[in-house]
């Protein structure tokens, strides 16, 4: 099986500072990891330089072993679904920031009915009637699961969470932990929470930008 | 009709009104006497050039040495506009060039050859001053429509990220803040419309008939102006945004932090 997403010794240089120093890694279709570390020790900046949001300096990211280039970026857009600690929905309500995507023209032909809306919904613990609710005044915890449904509404299979669990309370984090016991589902997260570092198996410890050390269930 | 002439002597006298809101700005702790004195300079000098250009473009009415003059004009408001966008020259000046001159010599062409009709297209009594006014419009809506566009997408840089991973493409992304941005520039000459010879009398107009033309020739005069500027600065706008696509973000469709002018 081949890796999903692999750092291979890649350097990120944002104005003229270095966030990321020769990171290299691996990660398998299925597999879930957290990054962790002190503030500005360059988590997040993992997850945005997969997503090509921070200019490479050196090494090479590859996304199911095809480098990141501008042309392969916007697959890896498509496959993948970022939820940040207080994600945008980009939207009014909540049904239309759920539907988003769907305007695009990758995503226009396979609208989700409102069967499969409240299915998702259901799966996140959140209640049907949300969707009538303006995206202003829910909760953060609330926007991370809508942002979380987008993503399994679109079928995206590999997940780059951003301290989501951070605003959640223990009913619909357990919602979130029961959604990616899913075998088929990769997350790449950001967390400090000791539950999420439990359950993930794969934990990488960042360091200044640097790598420092990788452990898999529980072994160095 | 006769426009009367207004001698030096009763010029001075008008540069004597200046001295009021100078006093009450004054008395009111606005100490503007040096900006003030210098844009009121600077306006006689740039206007009095001006009029001694005009007068010898007018007598000359060279069609080479019109063109030449728009091309001035035209190089002037390109600079002026990306410098009040706050958006780097080195990088946009062609693009915005390319906007506003396609859209200026569009609609003054439209204007002069099919709807006034002069005997010579390039007669400098027209299509100096056409040019100029839809220009100077049109660089109003420009600065409105680039600054806007930038700075919303700075503001929600997060937002058009999350459209980036949610599938759109570059042009998906920034259509929200492309369209509140072509709206903020059009929509003053659209108010302008529907308020006009209601709220003022539009300077075009006031300046025919104080010329000596008749109202209801000034008023054509006036309306096709208004339709021309209407035009050219909605093309000019979504051209020079459109243009600036390709120059403002990186291959990985991120705003380039160094086309933009910092504060």
């Amino acid at each position: 099986m081949s890796p999903i997403i692999r750092f291979d010794r890649v350097s990120v240089i944002v104005h003229e500072k270095t966030i990321l120093s020769d990171i290299s890694f691996t990660l398998f279709p299925g597999e879930k990891a957290v990054l962790c570390g002190k503030s500005g020790s360059g988590k997040s900046s993992v997850l945005r330089t997969l997503l090509g949001l921070h200019p490479i300096k050196s090494g090479t990211v590859y996304f199911q072993e095809q480098p990141l280039t501008p042309s392969s970026v916007q697959t890896v857009r498509s496959c993948t679904a970022y939820i940040g600690q207080e994600p945008m929905l980009g939207a009014e309500s909540v049904r239309e920031a759920l539907l988003l995507p769907f305007q695009f023209k990758t995503h226009r032909d396979h609208k989700p009915t409102e069967a499969q809306l409240i299915e998702v919904l259901q799966r996140l613990h959140l209640p049907a009637d949300i969707l009538r609710q303006e995206s202003s005044r829910i909760s953060g915890g609330e926007k991370q699961r809508i942002a979380l449904a987008r993503g399994l509404l679109l079928g995206k299979k590999l997940y780059l969470l951003d301290e989501v669990t951070s605003a959640l309370d223990a009913e619909s984090k357990q919602a979130v932990f029961d959604v990616f016991s899913d075998p088929q589902l990769t997350v790449l997260s950001v967390a400090h929470d000791p539950e999420w570092l439990e359950r993930c198996g794969i934990v990488f410890e960042l360091e200044a930008g640097r790598l420092t050390q990788v452990k898999r269930n529980g072994n160095t | 009709m006769e426009t009367l002439d207004i001698a030096l002597p009763r010029m001075a006298l008008l540069y004597g009104l200046c001295l009021l809101p100078w006093l009450l700005l004054w008395l009111i702790g606005l100490r503007l006497s040096r900006d003030i004195g210098i844009s009121i300079l600077r306006m006689s000098i740039q206007l009095a050039l001006v009029g001694i250009y005009l007068k010898m473009l007018f007598d000359l009415n060279h069609p080479w040495l019109n063109g030449l003059w728009i091309l001035v004009m035209l190089l002037v408001a390109d600079l002026s506009i990306l410098r009040r966008a706050g958006l780097k020259a080195r990088y946009f000046v062609l693009a915005t060039f390319m906007a506003i001159a396609s859209s200026i010599l569009f609609s003054t062409a439209y204007l002069v050859i099919l709807v006034i009709q002069p005997t010579h297209f390039y007669d400098a009594r027209y299509i100096v001053p056409l040019a100029g006014m839809i220009l100077g419009n049109c660089l109003q809506g420009n600065v409105i429509a680039l600054e806007r566009f930038y700075s919303a997408l700075r503001k929600n840089e997060n937002e058009y990220a999350t459209f980036l991973m949610l599938g759109a493409t570059r042009w998906e992304a920034v259509r929200p803040y492309f369209r509140d941005a072509v709206k903020a520039a059009i929509n003053p000459t659209i108010a302008g419309m529907a308020t006009m010879g209601l709220v003022s009398l539009p300077g075009m107009m006031t300046g025919q008939i104080l010329g000596g033309s008749e109202p209801w020739l000034a008023v054509k005069y006036q309306i096709a102006i208004m339709i021309c500027i209407f035009t050219s600065t909605t093309i000019a706008c979504i051209i020079n945004l459109k243009l600036s696509l390709n120059i403002a973000f990186n291959e990985f469709d991120v705003l380039r932090d160094e086309v933009i002018d910092k504060p």
